[in-house]
């Protein structure tokens, strides 16, 4: 007799646990709720930060460690050449590299100035990437600002190059970017005479896709896309977003295949700029205040 | 359930969370990474039984939907259907061979990652199914095949020994 009630009870466990599974979704998936939820996820990221930071400071010496003992070879072969050097100019030498690097990686992000005007005059926010992706699901990084800086879920964030993707979660002191490549990602461009279509990410390592394209339009490969800043629009007009690669015109396909690559280096993102900017009804630009 | 049983458990399911969300999204194969969060169901299924294959299914999956960008409960909803059916399937099963917990972690990784991506799409996530599916599956199936041992090890001493009679109290209520 204990058995029956034993698995009676296992499968109530379940089907409790499924029934809380599917209301957090679909809080979740909900307006109210989704604040909810994602209140949630941005307290137990703040909790969480500081544990992940300690935990990488003791870590990465033992990982370097063992990546310096699985190319022993060449790291001793290396370390002859390296004796004959001087310690003190050795040392400044790397402090230099890794400042010329992070020069580069600046100086990038500081073209953007070139940045058609509306998008220059937004407030910006220069920001660092401390982590990527997390899900094999999703594209994203995470940048070490956050609603402190006055960061808020939606800015755009651009970077050498062009955009980047946008912020949709903002915790005290980081924030998590969906990459342009993501499959959720989408945004209105406008691009040649004011035509307008839609650009959607296909996920990590894949071409953009354009979508709502005619087969009568008129339209060529390296031809640039630049946000459209619609009334609604989620992002300003003008930031610099992808470049097309292939177009295909299939017979009696309503639309042309067109895919794009993303104008920024989405491998190297060291630095990126977070536009603070709101939609507003008219598609003008907005910036918005920083929150604390 | 006890306080040492619930330190134990949060404990196990924090360590675990903070080395997937350093070391394990460090280590990318063929673009995806290993999925740690996912072995503690597994896990839990071997080393225990079906219920507290859910159980633990759900805390972890909770836990892991606070630092993924991916809809809030559907890892908990997808491990703790995992957990129960590893419990479930393997409860008549001889478990002393050594082969036993990385085949089961093999092929319930692999499940998993699929209803997850399946679940996602019925969910609205339809990217979910545009992403190199094989690869995932055949990275963090084979991962947690590797770490399955270890991982059941872990997972056991959560759960605590068997009582005399071979069956371990429950981890959803009773005297565990």
């Amino acid at each position: 007799m204990a058995k029956p009630r034993r698995s009676r009870r296992t499968l109530t466990t379940l089907v409790v646990l499924v029934l809380l599974s599917v209301t957090i979704i679909t809080l979740d998936a909900s307006g109210k709720g989704h604040s909810l939820t994602s209140g949630i996820k941005s307290v137990a990221t703040d909790v969480f930060s500081p544990f992940r930071s300690g935990f990488n400071d003791i870590i990465d010496p033992i990982g370097e460690f063992f990546a310096g003992a699985v190319h022993y070879g060449a790291l001793e072969q290396e370390n002859h050449k390296l004796q004959a050097q001087n310690g003190a100019l050795r040392q400044q030498a790397a402090q230099a590299s890794a400042q010329k690097h992070q020069l580069t990686q600046l100086q990038k992000v500081l073209a953007l100035n070139t940045l058609p005007a509306p998008v220059q005059t937004l407030p910006k926010v220069a920001a660092e990437t401390i982590a990527t992706t997390t899900s094999n699901f999703a594209s994203t990084i995470t940048i070490n600002k956050g609603r402190s800086q006055g960061i808020v879920v939606g800015d755009a964030v651009i970077s050498n190059g062009g955009l980047v993707g946008r912020v949709i979660q903002a915790s005290h002191s980081t924030a998590t970017v969906q990459l342009l490549t993501d499959g959720q990602f989408k945004v209105g461009i406008v691009y040649g005479n004011d035509q307008f279509a839609t650009l959607q990410g296909q996920g990590a390592g894949k071409p953009l896709a354009l979508n709502d394209v005619s087969p009568n339009t008129k339209i060529t490969k390296k031809t640039a896309l630049v946000t459209n800043g619609l009334a609604g629009a989620q992002f300003p007009r003008n930031i610099p977003v992808a470049r097309i690669t292939s177009i295909h015109t299939v017979s009696g396909a309503t639309q042309k295949d067109v895919l794009a690559e993303p104008l920024a280096d989405l491998g190297t993102l060291t630095y990126v700029q977070v536009v603070q900017w709101s939609p507003s009804p008219t598609g003008a630009p907005t910036g918005h205040a920083p929150t604390t | 359930m006890t306080g040492r049983s619930i330190l134990k458990l949060i404990l196990v399911v924090f360590v675990t969370l903070l080395v997937q969300s350093t070391i394990g999204v460090d280590i990318t194969i063929f673009g995806a990474h290993p999925d740690l969060m996912l072995l503690l169901p597994i896990a839990a299924g071997i080393a225990g039984d079906a219920e507290e294959g859910a159980v633990m299914g759900f805390v972890a999956g909770l836990a892991a939907d606070l630092l993924l960008p991916t809809p809030f409960g559907l890892s908990a909803l997808v491990f703790c259907l995992v957990g129960f059916a590893v419990g479930a399937s393997t409860g008549a099963v001889t478990r002393e061979v050594w082969w036993f917990p990385p085949l089961v972690a093999l092929a319930a990784s692999a499940v998993a990652v699929m209803l997850y991506a399946v679940i996602g799409a019925v969910l609205g996530q339809e990217q979910f199914l545009r992403v190199d599916l094989a690869g995932i599956v055949a990275v963090v199936a084979i991962v947690n095949a590797i770490l399955a041992a270890p991982a059941v090890r872990m997972v056991g001493w959560v759960l605590g020994p068997a009582s005399g009679d071979g069956a371990r109290p429950s981890m959803a209520g009773g005297r565990w």
